[in-house]
């Protein structure tokens, strides 16, 4: 079988392969730039709570009457284990995305720049070739094989693409956020704001969310770390959460899936080939968003791979600027979110309650970080190593 | 004695299954592949450790006695 030739082959249509296939693109129109994504949809299914911050998601495609957001978010409401609500943010905070039709805009920008989609086509197999790698591609039209100078990995949290070039990026279990998540239509809560609720019986290891659609419908999901949730599955626990919160809520749609907290991988580039986004642990390990570090690694990524393909050197050795650059960008905070998440882990529900109290003893507009920080100190000093040593 | 592979395996309820991918990463062996067509476990190269069960958001993997 004889290979079809392309300078770049971009595993995966999400927001990572398509930031980095439209900025390959653009800056190189006469590359043959190819994205391939396994589902038969740029955009479904959707395994997303779909919450961005309003400048992240700016940076890359205007936001202003486009179609692919839901709701224009303006508060965050974080919520004790025991119920208590505290408010610490007003004004711009970000949006809730509709992600059927965000990546087919991102997918759209992508083909206008040059870049050509193709769904419903997997990568099976990948092998070094005498430049590049030859990838073994499926499809409902059979399979086809393709030689590609350089391959951007973006294939996720389930990718293997980067397994199978030589990386490490296996996780382990007590940094899976095991997710479920419902569409919950019906329901009354604030539709300006995100909901964080905090607690061992809700969310152990992880946290429960409500991220408004519209008014009287959101997501509402959750994630836990399956080695603190004594045997119950995370569609469990949801279960019970929408029990207690949302009794005669109606459920109009599923998705569960997986959310690696995870610091990024120790090496995102070999020989002809990059990683980015969720397949190389660039989720920010607190929050657990991952869109736009997704994005900001595709971009960085297609600077890189254009800069290696012009001067005819993809080896690894040239592709470490990508790496370094990604980790001067967010990679090192996220080793020190990670940290500081583990120091989270540790403390009780007692903890967060009592802090959530002393914060809302604080005036609104004075709930900075550094304050509620200071708050947690008087009531934990045994964060006091971790926050004076990633903070200060 | 026989080695600690052979005496369990993971298997899968397809049925359960929602096709996430959370399991893939979990796996040291990489014995799981996820297609178009479902999720499969590798037999031969799964070294029944276990890591993949509990994650699993719908409870669709099992560790089952070697035949």
């Amino acid at each position: 079988m004889t290979a079809e030739r392309v300078d770049a082959l971009v595993v995966g249509g999400g927001p990572a392969g398509l930031i980095a296939a439209r900025e390959l693109a653009a800056r190189a129109p006469r590359r043959r730039v190819v994205v391939v994504e396994r589902d038969p949809a740029i955009g479904a299914p959707v395994r997303c709570g779909e919450g961005v911050g309003s400048a992240g998601v700016a940076e890359f495609i205007d936001p202003v009457g486009a179609p692919w957001v839901s709701r224009r978010i303006t508060r965050v409401i974080f919520r004790a284990p025991d119920g208590a609500e505290v408010r610490v943010a007003e004004g711009d905070v970000g949006f809730i995305l509709d992600r059927t039709r965000f990546e087919p805009a991102l997918a759209a920008e992508a083909a206008a720049a040059g870049a050509e989609i193709r769904v419903a086509t997997e990568v099976t197999a990948l092998a070094r070739a005498a430049e590049g790698w030859l990838a073994t591609l499926d499809s409902p039209l059979g399979e086809a094989r393709v030689q590609a100078r350089i391959v951007i990995a973006a294939d996720g949290v389930e990718g293997m693409t980067a397994r199978w070039a030589g990386l490490d990026t296996r996780v382990p279990a007590k940094d899976m956020e095991s997710c479920a998540q419902y569409v919950v239509s019906g329901i009354d809560f604030d539709p300006d704001a995100i909901y964080l609720h905090f607690g061992n019986e809700v969310a152990p290891g992880g946290y429960a969310w409500i991220f408004p659609k519209g008014v009287g419908v959101a997501n509402v999901g959750l994630g836990v770390v399956a080695l603190r949730a004594n045997g119950c599955t995370a569609r469990a626990f949801l279960d019970r959460y929408l029990e207690r919160e949302f009794p005669r809520g109606v459920v109009t749609g599923m998705t569960v899936g997986g959310v690696i907290v995870h610091p990024t991988i120790k090496r995102t580039v070999t020989d002809a080939l990059i990683v980015c986004g969720d397949a190389a642990h660039m989720i920010n390990p607190l929050s657990g968003g991952g869109i736009v570090n997704a994005m900001k690694a595709g971009r960085l990524a297609a600077h890189t791979a254009e800069e290696a393909l012009a001067a005819g050197d993809t080896s690894a050795g040239a592709l470490q600027r990508y790496h370094d650059a990604w980790m001067a960008l967010l990679g090192e905070d996220h080793i020190r979110f990670h940290r500081v998440k583990e120091a989270l882990g540790k403390l009780d529900d007692a903890f967060f309650d009592s802090l959530a109290r002393t914060v809302n003893g604080i005036p609104p507009r004075r709930r900075t970080l550094g304050r509620i920080f200071a708050s947690a100190l008087v009531r934990q000093p045994s964060l006091l190593p971790v926050v004076t040593k990633y903070f200060v | 004695m026989l080695p600690a592979r052979a005496i369990e395996l993971a298997i899968v309820d397809l049925g359960a299954c929602d096709a996430c991918g959370l399991c893939l990463p979990l796996c040291p062996p990489g014995a799981i592949t996820l297609r178009r067509d479902g999720l499969r476990i590798d037999d031969e190269a799964c070294t029944g450790c276990r890591k993949c069960v509990a994650p699993c958001p719908v409870g669709a993997l099992e560790m089952v006695a070697r035949a």
